[in-house]
């Protein structure tokens, strides 16, 4: 196994096997590092907990839900409004968030009680919303508070109100894909089935992992509608609580995060025969795979070539306007999970980007398999890094750009690498063809940013240029590109709006005749 | 020179590493029912042979098969000069460098949890 020790780890030895190098003639069977595993001792892992995971990523992008954490409002805070997940209903689960606020006394003595009045005070503050989200805590854990008899006490008194209880305290995992997997579970064992479905197409579909960052789920419903494709429910991006308990109507899951969404799915094929696609809508071809595949499955292929042709013609030549500028642009590709293999062979094949580093925080062995399949050879994965490896890495590696979270983000800033938001976008949506463009052209500002050039000037000891003007983007990036490529009158850059998402919501859509039911 | 089948294997392999996602399923009982059912269909599109797809799961197999096999077509231009016994054969060493490093010789340990 070719893995790879860093300096700074050398003082803590089972890092080794958390970060392999992916050599020429490796594959799988000999280049896999471990995960999913505890944190080790003296690593400061940027892991974020099975609560977070539960409630931040999962739970809360369900956009007609008040979402209340059971515990100090710490931990509510600090999974508040920091991913972009917006929604059609003014963004209500983004605008307000909820907490019990335990304090010591309540470890002491309790916090049902605080609980359930809070749960009344917050149904009396939005009286328009009928849905509530509890997520357990460490705090509220370890006290053993039944959060669930608390629920079922309310549901009984105020009979058109639901609530979903989530039991993920913080240390229900080694990182926060235990709480992915908590909340999945406990949503298809506690609600599922409990709504009829309205079916108004012969193509019914639940979206499942998919969190509309900054509009990608509105993007995708654009495309399924223009098919003619009824989305039953998202699971859970701009999803409502009341059409996820009606999942059981449909006839495919089209699966689009498979790390943490994957075994609603298979939950759901196990106990109502709805069969699992695993898509991609990441890039031009794997979503024209991706449409097309959906298209055959329903024999509506025609209506997704249709979308493919279109969207094609009216992007490619703004994508190209990119590949061109950021061929051979090195990029670490460090995404908390599903990311991490969506892009790594695609940013390659579409950006002419060279992807150097692979890492996920949370991520299992499986979303290394696929990422490590994905990636090109020489690529160092790591498992889980904690700081001090990661600019280990980024000194090491040089990359011209890193695509990670914010809090790696900002520290690979300090070393003067640019970075892009990987889990909450910086100009997005991203997905889509117009958002893979938007993503294209965000690489291009990272990279080509005068900033970056202008600060890697020391003034208190390096000799200023004063002979020099001040270099536009295009003049650095367009620098060593042949006249052809500079003056093509096809390549354009992005000439999108600054919002792409809004006028989706106006949009109308084709109605497509149902086929007659049949009857015996 | 004509490629060796190991070679062309390769080039399969490593097609279906890059583009798609349906090998790496999380536990090893679904990898083997999604190697073996659209490996076995892409074949037999490939061999113009009738496949079966009026169940759900058929289904859903079918059309990973069906653009699997159109990306083979289009990409190895070799398997079109091929005749229906070599292609049954590549497809079976496909199927099974497919188990291995999936499946038999993965070091992924969360193939055979019980739990998710």
């Amino acid at each position: 196994m070719p893995h790879h020790e860093f300096e700074c780890s050398k003082c803590i030895p089972e890092r080794k096997k958390h970060a392999v190098l992916k050599g020429p003639g490796e594959d799988l069977t000999s280049a896999l590092p471990a995960g999913y595993l505890n944190t080790i001792p003296g690593s400061i892992s940027e892991r974020g907990c099975a609560y977070c995971g539960a409630k931040h990523v999962i739970g809360t992008p369900m956009k007609d839900v008040i979402h209340i954490s059971h515990g100090p409002v710490g931990c509510t805070y600090d999974t508040w409004q920091t991913k972009r997940y917006i929604s059609d209903n003014d963004n209500f689960q983004l605008k307000y968030t909820f907490a019990t606020d335990m304090k010591e006394k309540h470890i002491i003595f309790g916090a049902e009680k605080m609980l359930k009045q809070n749960i009344k005070e917050a149904f009396k503050a939005f009286p328009n919303i009928k849905r509530m989200s509890i997520y357990q805590t460490c705090a509220s854990a370890l006290i053993g508070d039944d959060i669930n008899a608390i629920a079922e006490e309310i549901m009984e008194e105020m009979p058109d109100i639901d609530i979903f209880v989530c039991n993920s305290p913080g240390f229900r995992g080694p990182s926060q894909s235990g709480g992915h997997h908590t909340i999945n579970i406990a949503w298809i064992k506690d609600k599922v089935g409990q709504v009829e479905p309205k079916i108004t197409s012969d193509y019914v579909i639940n979206y499942v992992g998919e969190y509309n960052i900054q509009g990608d789920q509105e993007v995708m419903l654009d495309y399924f509608k223009r098919m003619g494709i009824q989305v039953l429910s998202t699971f859970t991006g701009n999803g409502s609580y009341d059409e996820l308990r009606a999942m059981q109507g449909a006839h495919l899951n089209v699966l689009e995060c498979a790390r943490s969404a994957e075994y609603i799915c298979n939950e759901l094929r196990v106990k109502y025969g709805i069969p699992r696609l695993d898509i991609d809508g990441f890039g031009f071809e794997p979503l024209s795979d991706s449409l097309r595949k959906i298209g055959l499955f329903f024999g509506i292929e025609d209506r997704a070539q249709k979308i493919i042709d279109e969207e094609t013609a009216r992007w490619k030549p703004e994508l190209d306007w990119y590949k061109e500028r950021l061929k051979g642009k090195k990029v670490c590709l460090w995404p908390g999970g599903s990311k991490l293999w969506h892009w790594s062979h695609v940013i390659h094949e579409e950006f002419g980007v060279d992807v150097v580093s692979v890492y996920t925080k949370f991520g299992h062995q499986g979303d290394m398999e696929k990422g490590i399949a994905r990636c090109e050879e020489g690529a160092l994965a790591i498992d889980d890094p904690n700081e001090l490896e990661t600019v280990e890495a980024m000194l090491k590696l040089k990359p011209d750009v890193i695509f990670t979270g914010k809090r790696p983000g900002e520290v690979a800033k300090k070393i003067r690498v640019p970075y892009l938001n990987a889990h909450a976008y910086h100009n997005g949506p991203w997905k889509g063809y117009e958002g893979w463009v938007r993503f294209a052209r965000d690489i291009y500002n990272a990279i080509y940013s005068p900033i970056h050039r202008l600060s890697y000037l020391d003034i208190s000891k390096d000799e200023i240029p004063t002979d020099t003007g001040f270099a536009t983007q295009k003049m650095v990036s367009d620098a060593n590109l042949s006249e052809t490529i500079v003056s093509s009158s096809t390549l354009r850059q992005y000439t999108g709006k600054y919002d792409s998402v809004s006028d989706l919501r106006k949009k109308t859509y084709p109605t497509f005749e149902r086929q007659p039911v049949e009857t015996a | 020179m004509e490629d060796s089948m190991k070679d062309r294997i390769a080039q399969l392999e490593n097609h279906i590493m890059k583009h798609c996602l349906w090998q790496f399923h999380s536990r090893t009982w679904d990898r083997e029912k999604q190697n073996e059912g659209i490996l076995t269909k892409t074949m037999q599109l490939l061999c113009d042979e009738p496949v079966k797809r009026d169940t759900p799961a058929d289904r859903c197999y079918w059309v990973d098969a069906a653009l699997l096999a159109e990306a083979f077509k289009t990409r190895y231009p070799w398997l079109l000069k091929m005749d229906k016994a070599d292609i049954k054969l590549l497809m079976q060493g496909l199927k099974e460098r497919m188990d291995y490093v999936t499946i038999t010789g993965s070091l992924n340990l969360e193939l055979t949890d019980q739990h998710y």
